[in-house]
């Protein structure tokens, strides 16, 4: 049976409800641009009914909980699309200095030093006893040499940059799993205490596409609010309240540093996000270059000497070696590269030893159009060279793009469930407003009638 | 109910905006430097002909440059031997006269100074230098090819060497750039110092003349014979300076294809960036400035 007072008590209830409802509204318009924030909306329920001589009365309404819009399945893949942008921006920001190293449409780069050498022989093969092309030929043999070496260790510098990012990109993630951690152990006692976990999950999102930009990383839902993080590969950062630091170590030959999960070498197996991007450059592309590079000097100077030894000076003495030998192997041989002689004279341009004689410095001219670097002729072993370097950055530049795209795609849907609608809030703010005013009403008008009956009892008396 | 949109439409209008400025930029970047390739990465595969493309062309100047040098070359040797042909002529004139009759035995040898004087003009033909080097001592060019040596039969000894060179002229074309000095001057078919030595000879004494005449005209025909090499390799040298001019024509309109920019598809491009970005600059303006639901609540 109805009472006065479960009236009075309906209705005050009624606006109890409305003043949080009106409450998470104020939140939502307050935060409505804080990044990473979600909306939050209050769930009224009937609370629950009572039975008195087979009736139900109902006993009002309760906000049976505050919930955070989110779905974790586009976070997720917001969370893949940044690690993917992480890593093609980190090769980028090294490739583009590396492109530029070999632009040869603006006339940076090999080729012109490379055709310079050859020219020098041509135009001593003309003359092959004038003094002056034979200088030539030296100024424009250690010019290329010169080429080789600045290309060398530009690269080399390079990728020592990219040693250095790798650094940057291990402190920030540790810097970053600790706060996930503490998050988790937050996380996980509200959710079982039946608390709004909204916020907190809001900043661990954050720091999880934080953590995205800088290393591809899988995550786990472990159960009570938990996340569990690791890298692709499986090595743990972080797990239920405790994370696990990456730790870093030169390599001995290289100097470049290592990185280590509990004690073991995960480098090569790191992919994805800024630092996976910093290795891809420090540990493949660069080297790749660099070796193109080596073989072509190395090919080079095996060449040029062989034939400069088969040959005979301008004294007629026989020819030694026109470029110092490369190291055995070829490695190191574009950043070492250097030429031998110093006299003019001692380029064995002839073959039968005689001054007009221009047999050997022909067969060294003939190198020019011979495949003998890999297969290709130096200037085709040099412009495969340009193409893949300008096909990787291109390629990277796409997929860029793409990831960037799709990250805004995957934004938007975030959004579209997440995000603060001003209009809406203020839809709701009327609403609520009403449905307070109204409760209001209920509660004077319930306490106009309680007075009405006290009123009633006193004058009986 | 309808679906719910990303009530943040900001980023969505700054990335049109930005990609508006960008093909701007690109289109401005073309329009400074004439290229529509200024990065490998903006067309790797037009990055990587142009290396071969330079290259070529680098190359070919080069032999321009070559071929100049030899034409001056070829230019000296064939003066020399035009000059030595017009003193074979006269050795043949003076011979002429000194075979008649009625010439007395003083005169025969004052023509016979005279044929004297012929061969050492010819004998410092044939010692001619270019550019400080022998042209006529074959590929001994640092050694003097002729010198005077009166135990020899011809009175002149021969210290050159018979070596021809080739020259590169283009890409697996090459020429002979020299003919050895014993070919031309002592050749076994009209050898023409013996030949003046006989006349000076044959004039002093008085017996031989007509044999020492037919010697002087059978190296005269020899001589002519072996100068054509230098008419020819002057011929040749214009018309390898012909193709390779025409090739460097070829080249770079090539490399006009491969990264030159289209002029009138960049002015297009870059108005159309234009007109692009103020469109979605007065977009977003006039989308930032919508009245919400709160502006009418009052």
């Amino acid at each position: 049976m109805g009472t006065l007072s479960s009236a009075l008590n309906i209705a005050v209830q009624a606006m109890m409800a409305d003043e949080t409802a009106l409450d998470t509204t104020s939140n939502n318009i307050a935060n409505a641009n804080t990044p990473g924030y979600s909306r939050q909306t209050v769930n009224f329920v009937e609370a629950p009914p009572v039975e008195f001589g087979g009736q139900t009365y109902g006993t009002g309404v309760q906000i049976s909980s505050i919930v955070s819009q989110r779905s974790a399945v586009l976070q997720l893949l917001l969370n893949q699309d940044t690690q993917q942008q992480g890593q093609y921006s980190s090769f980028l920001t090294t490739m583009q200095q590396v492109q530029t190293l070999f632009n040869e449409t603006s006339g940076t780069g090999l080729q012109s030093s490379i055709t310079g050498f050859f020219n020098a022989l041509q135009q001593l093969s003309e003359d092959p006893s004038n003094t002056t092309y034979r200088q030539a030929v030296i100024t424009a043999a250690e010019n290329m040499a010169q080429n080789f070496n600045s290309s060398s260790a530009s690269l080399t510098s390079l990728q020592q940059n990219a040693d250095a990012s790798v650094t940057q990109s291990v402190n920030q993630i540790n810097a970053l799993t600790p706060q996930i951690a503490a998050l988790n152990a937050q996380i996980s006692a509200a959710v079982s205490t039946g608390q709004n976990a909204g916020s907190l999950m809001d900043q661990r999102d954050q720091l999880l596409n934080k953590l995205s930009g800088l290393a591809g990383i899988a995550e786990i839902d472990a159960g009570n609010g938990n996340i569990t993080v690791t890298t692709t590969s499986g090595a743990a950062l972080v797990v239920g309240n405790k994370s696990f630091q990456l730790t870093t170590q030169a390599d001995p030959t290289t100097g470049f540093e290592h990185i280590f999960s509990l004690d073991s070498d995960i480098t090569s197996s790191i992919t994805g996000g800024a630092l996976g991007g910093a290795l891809q450059v420090r540990d493949s592309t660069i080297p790749s270059i660099l070796s193109s590079l080596d073989s072509l000097a190395a090919n080079l100077e095996n060449s040029l000497n062989t034939i400069n030894q088969s040959g005979f000076d301008l004294n007629g003495n026989p020819g030694g070696n026109f470029f110092v030998p490369p190291p055995a192997g070829g490695s190191g041989a574009a950043a070492k590269m250097a030429v031998a002689i110093s006299d003019p004279s001692q380029i064995a341009a002839s073959q039968d030893g005689s001054a007009g004689d221009n047999a050997n410095v022909d067969a060294m001219l003939a190198l020019q159009n011979q495949p003998f670097v890999n297969g290709q002729t130096p200037i085709n072993a040099y412009s495969s060279l340009v193409f893949q370097i300008g096909n990787d950055v291109a390629t990277a530049q796409s997929e860029q793009q793409a990831s960037q795209a799709s990250i805004q795609q995957v934004q938007n849907q975030i959004g579209s469930i997440s995000g603060v609608s001003i209009n809406e809030e203020a839809a709701n703010l009327i609403q609520y407003q009403q449905a307070y005013q109204a409760a209001a009403q209920a509660a004077a008008v319930i306490s106009s009638l309680t007075q009405t009956a006290i009123t009633m009892f006193s004058s009986s008396h | 109910m309808s679906i719910r949109v990303n009530p943040n439409v900001l980023p969505d209008l700054v990335s049109s905006i930005e990609q508006a400025q960008q093909a701007a930029q690109t289109a401005t970047q073309e329009l400074a430097t004439g290229r529509s390739v200024n990065n490998l990465s903006d067309n790797p595969a037009a990055a990587a002909s142009l290396v071969n493309n330079n290259a070529l062309t680098s190359e070919n100047d080069q032999y321009l440059t070559n071929l100049g040098d030899l034409q001056g070359k070829f230019q000296a040797a064939d003066s020399a031997l035009n000059t030595a042909v017009q003193l074979m002529t006269s050795a043949i004139s003076l011979g002429t006269e000194g075979a008649t009759g009625t010439i007395s035995a003083a005169d025969r040898q004052v023509i016979a100074q005279q044929v004297q004087g012929l061969q050492q003009q010819m004998l410092a033909l044939s010692n001619t230098t270019y550019e400080g080097t022998y042209v006529f001592s074959g590929t001994d060019v640092t050694t003097q090819p002729f010198t005077q040596n009166n135990a020899s039969p011809s009175g002149v000894q021969y210290s050159g060497n018979s070596g021809v060179t080739n020259v590169s002229i283009g890409d697996e074309q090459s020429m002979q750039t020299n003919l050895p000095g014993d070919q031309i001057f002592a050749n076994a078919n009209g050898n023409i110092f013996q030949a003046l030595n006989d006349l000076v000879n044959a004039l002093n004494s008085g017996t031989g003349i007509d044999a020492a005449n037919e010697e002087v005209s059978q190296a005269f025909s020899q001589l002519t014979t072996q100068r054509v090499f230098y008419g020819n390799a002057l011929n040749q040298v214009q018309n390898s300076q012909n193709y390779l001019n025409q090739e460097q024509v070829n080249l770079s309109a090539l490399q006009n294809q491969l990264v030159g920019a289209d002029m009138t598809k960049v002015i297009a491009d870059q108005s159309q960036s234009q007109t692009a970005e103020q469109a979605a600059l007065s977009a977003t303006a006039q989308i930032l400035s919508l009245p919400t639901l709160l502006t009418y609540i009052k």
